[in-house]
């Protein structure tokens, strides 16, 4: 299991990594934190004429506080965001998605851009990043253009990134206040993939009635997968047992995930409900507490 | 715990001598070695499972910049002779055995997703890896042959074209009063049980390097192995060498659990180019290799027909025993042996009168069927799943129906079927102690209030005896045939230090550690001044198996024990000459010889040594000055190992998660030498059944194609899915005056998985859930709850 | 060192502190750095169990955070400062998490063994304080195939010992 000969790039700046993209486009790969792609290059399954190592660009590694939203660089580190004040104060439901992310040494070296623009439909980020409608900010030396969540997931592995792009950064939205947040995975193992997995965040209005629901799913399907009808059955309720209950068979019900080694169809559909529900049970929890 | 000067040794948790060097990064594992102008090897391997191979073309790969070599089916088969394995344990000689000789790389046909199909030799695993890229190969597809039903259909194709068929191997046995059996019983309990295909997984995979001297005409071959002398005899005739001029060196082994007591194809082919190249070459697998092609195991089933007394008492049986025997047989084990042990291990401590078996093993286009840790533990599984679904069926408690059917120590029967003594068998006190632990009647009470607030609890119980070695069975010989006799030599240096040499193949047995222990007490000198080596087939003494079969307990132990005691012989009858005193009136301590309550009287023992070399004289002519002592044993009178398990679970009932609440361990290992290295053992060992039952799959897809070629599909425990472990032993039966250590290499992985099962269905009982199969994941046990539909 | 945009295939100068020592080389740029500390520094304490990221043994310290050696190409290492289970000794003397592992017979064939240790000392260094639960969050990237655990994560909670009651130092 040895990488294929490949042409490496270690630009300094943001505007070296553009400009590679533009000569380069498809024959290069950005190499960020390398704990997807190098293992790819391993199997031979990956075979770029050039990589393009964007980690020693410094400005892509930054965490800042912009009009409210959180602005999390391309290159920003798992750990960084688990060690991050900031990410636990301005984006809870990001902070407590992140531990949930492989194990510690993934961490050590994977980074928030990486995750997103690898867009495997069911690891934790691309699902917190539809859930907080977070925006990606795109460039080329084309320019800049601002990518809603919702339209940066394309298919497995698949994004809205263009051949000469680069993902510079990624802004999360305020954070309502008093929300709570909860995310559950089905997985094999600790630290694995989720065979499906469910992130929510709920607001509690006057009355304790639901006031903002979000609900993403992963591991359900070849994107990331918002549950809107499910979060529009929430709002006005109370959080019971049952209209949790009754939410997640609305999430749950229309997905037809793939078979795998992991479990059938059916069973995947299964246990996205059962993620679905617990996770809006422990937002549900933490919203009450912080009301 | 570390201070032990003036303390036995045995007995007691010494550190390991072993630890120091591998914590501080200085083992020295297969990859680990380098030697001068040496090569790289990288095997292109079969992407499909069933294949008739047209064409192969290497030109392209030859050419490329580093690459040395390439080598093809057809060059193995100029320049070896191939195997048909199984040949030098006797099995070409068992009726309805079929073993086709092979190459080292596939010569005509692939038979499986892995089969090496060319080896392509280069400066670096880099470089070689590239090479492959460029090899062409034609395949003509043929129909893959994946289940039992494949393999048995006439009108499939059969792997090999010089055989009629896919059977493997057909047999039938007959023990006991099977028929009186089923005459006597009240009623008969059918179930048909399956097993998966799972496999061994040591951290480090397999790996070699063939180093060839051609002026000595003198095979140098380093491996990771658990049996290096098994090395040297069989790869002798495939590469047209003697077996005297072959060298096997092997160091730090990183976990073998019986897939490294075999001898592989890629073995052979590595050796041959070294060979032909006339320059060492280095093969190490790596982990998507290891998967598909370094060797599977387990898949058998048995349909049963069990005779059962009302009182829950099981008679007799009869069995209809499948295995899957994957493509190529094993050497020197080949897979197809292993389906009867299906029914000789059914029996274990249980009272049975009779059985009856056949047994059919077929190929198929899977991967080789290795021994994996207890290759008889289906037999294991099958009786004390088999306990549990008659205690099911009638209504009864499974450790009621247990106390009925294992046998007690004295009262008949006085032995099993086969003909070994049930002596000192300790089944019934593991079992009562083990269910005094878990507080049985307690665990009943929070299962049903934990039931009450939808929580899925259950128990699990099984108890296993294992030949580790064994009893001596009255009227036949020990030693000799595939475990025999165990060889040992032990000698004295100068320096005082004791030079232990064995035969054995330690890989994590920690055995640098117990056969010392034994040694310094039986000598009278510090652990530290014993150095046991190992490893190099120049100067350690011939075994087939050197590490296997939990044998090293008993036999290893045993043969430095006793050559121990007669070098201490030797040494008290010289120091008697050179003090002029009586050998009864010296003692050994500390390193030194000494007359009894006369210290001054003394001579450390490297002093002894210098004085027999260098000054005989002052010894009578004709003293017999020999201070290098070989000693064989035979095992003695032996002795059982065996236990019970006791596993406690919960099962999310909506998502299928396990968890293991509770592991309890009463067992019967005779004196531990090392306790921790006892108990090391039975927790590597429940926790790979723990891997079996929940996590872990050689899944194949209909097509043959193998799904489970990376550590992201093969899912091994990990720290969260395991347990902390109680470990008890019970006071053990001695029926040897001197060596009463027993093996406990399987112990934990045979029983194990039949505890844990029993445990999922005990939680899912009042669901409907009846378990006929070892595998549980998630998925699966929400299909046998009726949450999802069965695939 | 490292070309400013420019392009390598091969032969890449790189130098790197590993274990307190400046290591200058020259290596492909395919090269890992797990390849990188066996082969051409001959640091072979540090295994490849699975070359996917999944096992563990490669783990090895980057400016001090535990990585997979075997995700990380050595070329990216340049200028970093690296500490495999070589390096974590003070001549004849373990490390407190070394003789921790020793004293609580934490593994058996040792193949997994490097890369427990230098995750438990990257857990412990962070967290001296790390409860049982902790400890196995903190391994659960490690795969062991011999010792079912238990006993490495008491060497881990017994080296945490060490820090807190004899002044241990990581």
């Amino acid at each position: 299991m040895k990488t294929p000969r490949f042409e490496y790039h270690a630009p300094r700046t943001l505007d070296e990594v553009l400009n590679l993209l533009g000569d380069l486009g498809e024959e290069a790969k950005v190499l960020a934190g390398g704990q997807s792609l190098v293992p790819l290059l391993a199997m031979r399954l990956a075979r770029p004429e050039h990589v393009i190592d964007v980690n020693r660009v410094p400005e892509l590694a930054r965490i800042d506080e912009r009009d409210g939203a959180l602005v999390l660089g391309a290159m920003v580190r798992h750990r960084q965001v688990e060690r991050s004040p900031v990410v636990a104060a301005r984006s809870p439901l990001l902070a407590g998605a992140v531990p949930f992310i492989g194990h510690v040494a993934i961490r050590s070296r994977g980074t928030i851009g990486g995750s997103l623009a690898h867009a495997d439909a069911s690891a934790e980020l691309p699902a917190v990043a539809r859930a907080l409608d977070a925006e990606l900010l795109v460039r080329s030396t084309r320019g800049d253009r601002v990518v809603a969540a919702e339209s940066f997931f394309l298919g497995h592995f698949t994004t809205a990134l263009e051949d000469d792009e680069c993902l510079v950064e990624v802004r999360v939205p305020a954070w309502p206040t008093g929300a709570g947040w909860g995310i559950y995975e089905m997985v094999r193992r600790h630290g694995d993939f989720a065979v499906a997995g469910a992130v929510a965040m709920m607001a509690l209005g006057d009355g304790g009635t639901i006031a903002d629901a979000r609900v993403s799913l992963f591991g359900v399907a070849d994107v990331p997968v918002r549950a809107q009808a499910a979060e529009s059955a929430l709002l006005g309720q109370a959080p019971t047992s049952d209209v949790l209950d009754a939410a997640a068979a609305v999430a749950a019900d229309p997905l037809r995930p793939a078979s795998d080694l992991h479990g059938s169809s059916a069973y995947r559909r299964h246990v996205a409900r059962v993620a679905v529900r617990r996770a809006l049970a422990d937002a549900a929890e933490r919203a009450k507490e912080a009301a | 715990m570390t201070d032990l000067i003036g303390a036995r040794n045995v007995g007691a948790r010494v550190k390991r001598a072993e630890d120091p060097r591998i914590l501080t990064g200085r083992g020295r594992y297969i990859d680990d070695v380098v030697l001068p102008g040496m090569l790289h090897g990288a095997f292109l391997r079969s992407t499909v499972a069933h294949g008739r191979l047209r064409s192969i073309d290497v030109s392209a790969a030859r050419e490329l910049p580093g690459v040395v070599a390439v080598f093809t089916g057809e060059d193995m088969a100029a320049l070896s002779t191939p195997a048909q394995a199984g040949q030098t344990i006797g099995m070409t000689q068992v009726p309805g055995m079929k073993l086709p000789a092979v190459y080292g790389l596939a010569t005509d046909k692939v038979r499986f997703v892995g089969d090496p199909i060319a080896l392509v030799v280069a400066e670096s695993r880099y470089v070689a890896e590239d090479a492959l890229d460029l090899i062409d190969i034609d395949v003509e597809m043929l129909e893959p042959i994946v289940t039992y039903a494949d393999a048995l259909d006439p009108a499939k194709p059969p792997l090999f074209d010089e055989l009629a068929d896919n059977v493997a191997y057909r047999g039938e046995m007959a023990l006991g009063d099977v028929d009186g059996a089923f005459a006597r019983a009240a009623r008969v309990v059918t179930a048909s049980i399956s097993v998966h295909r799972h496999q061994p997984v040591p951290m480090e995979g397999r790996g070699s390097i063939g180093s060839w001297d051609a002026a000595e005409g003198k095979m140098t071959f380093y491996t990771s192995t658990q049996s290096p002398h098994m090395v040297r005899q069989l790869l002798a005739p495939q590469i047209g060498v003697p077996m005297e001029q072959i060298r096997v060196l092997s160091g730090d082994v990183g976990g073998g659990f019986g897939l490294k007591n075999t001898v592989f194809r890629e073995d052979v082919a590595v050796a041959v180019a070294a060979k032909a190249l006339e320059r060492p070459v280095k093969w190490v697998e790596d982990r998507m290799e290891h998967l598909a092609a370094g060797g599977q195991a387990r898949e058998e089933m048995a349909d049963i027909e069990a005779a059962v007394t009302a009182d829950g008492v099981l008679l007799g049986l009869r069995m209809d025993n499948k295995l899957n025997a994957g493509a190529y047989p094993s050497d020197p084990f080949p897979g197809a042996m292993f389906v009867n042990s299906l029914a000789t291990a059914f029996q274990g401590p249980t009272r049975i009168e009779g059985l009856a078996a056949t047994s059919t093993s077929v190929f198929s286009n899977k991967g080789t069927y290795v021994s994996y840790r207890g290759p008889w533990a289906t037999g294991d599984f099958l009786r004390e799943r088999m306990l549990d679904v008659v205690a099911r069926e009638l209504d009864l408690d499974p450790l009621e129906v247990r106390r009925r059917n294992y046998v007690v120590r004295g009262e008949p029967p006085l032995a099993m079927l086969t003909g070994q003594p049930f002596a000192g068998v300790t089944t019934r006190e593991c079992l009562e102690q083990a269910a005094a632990i878990v507080d049985w009647d307690g665990f009943r009470r929070r299962q049903a209030e934990a039931r009450r607030d939808g929580r899925y609890l259950g128990i699990g119980v099984a108890s296993y005896l294992e030949a580790a070695p064994g009893p001596r069975v009255p009227g036949q010989l020990r030693g000799g045939g595939i475990l025999g006799d165990e060889t040992t030599h032990v000698w004295l240096e100068r320096d005082g230090k004791v030079v232990v040499v064995t035969q054995q193949h330690p890989h994590g047995q920690g055995h640098q550690t117990t056969l010392a222990q034994v040694v310094a007490d039986e000598l009278g000198v510090a652990f530290e001044d014993v150095e046991v080596r190992y490893g190099d087939t120049d100067v350690t003494p011939y075994a087939l198996v050197a590490t296997g079969g939990s044998r090293a307990a008993t036999m290893a132990n045993g043969a430095v024990l006793h050559a121990s005691r007669e070098l201490r012989q030797r040494v008290l009858s010289l120091a008697a000459e050179l003090f002029e005193a009586s050998a009864a009136d010296l003692e050994i301590s500390d390193g030194t010889v000494a007359v009894k309550g006369s210290p001054a009287t003394s001579m450390p023992l490297g002093e002894l040594v210098r004085v027999v070399e260098e000054e005989p004289g002052r010894l009578p002519a004709g003293t017999d000055t020999e201070l290098k002592v070989t000693r064989v044993f035979d095992g003695g009178e032996g002795g059982w190992s065996g236990g019970t398990h006791v596993c406690e679970v919960e099962v999310d009932v909506e998502t299928g998660l396990v968890h293991v609440d509770r592991y309890v361990v009463v067992e019967d290992c005779g004196v531990p030498v090392n306790p921790a290295i006892v108990e090391g053992q039975i927790r590597g060992g429940v926790t790979q059944a723990i891997g079996a039952v929940l996590l872990e799959r050689s899944a194949y897809g209909d097509d043959g194609q193998f799904l489970a070629s990376t550590f992201m599909d093969y899912l091994l425990p990990t720290t969260t899915e395991v347990p902390n472990f109680e470990i008890h032993h019970v006071d053990t039966v001695p029926l040897d005056p001197d060596v009463n250590f027993r093996g406990v290499g399987e112990g934990g992985m045979i029983v194990a998985p039949a505890a844990i099962t029993n445990a999922i269905e005990d939680a899912l009982a009042t669901l409907g859930v009846r378990v006929r199969e070892q595998h549980l994941p998630p998925a699966r046990l929400l299909e046998l709850i009726g949450t999802v539909p069965a695939e | 060192m490292t070309s400013q945009g420019g392009a390598t295939t091969s032969g890449q100068a790189i130098a790197v502190e590993v274990n307190g020592t400046e290591r200058a080389a020259t290596v492909d740029v395919r090269t890992t750095l797990a390849d990188f500390l066996r082969e051409h520094l001959g640091l072979t304490g540090t295994h490849l169990g699975c070359e996917h990221g999944v096992c563990g043994a490669c783990t090895v310290l980057v400016d001090g955070e535990p990585v997979r050696s075997c995700l990380m190409l050595a070329v990216q290492a340049d200028g970093s400062s690296v500490v495999t289970v070589e390096g974590l000794a003070e001549g004849n003397a373990m490390h407190p998490v070394q003789e921790a592992f020793w004293e609580s017979f934490a593994f058996q064939c040792g193949f997994c063994t490097p890369g427990f240790v230098m995750s438990a000392v990257a857990l412990l260094r962070e967290n001296p304080d790390a409860d049982e639960a902790t400890v196995r969050e903190a391994l659960s990237g490690n795969l062991c195939r011999c010792s079912g655990y238990q006993t490495i994560v008491e060497g881990v909670l017994a080296a945490g010992r060490k820090v807190r009651e004899e002044g241990a130092v990581l």
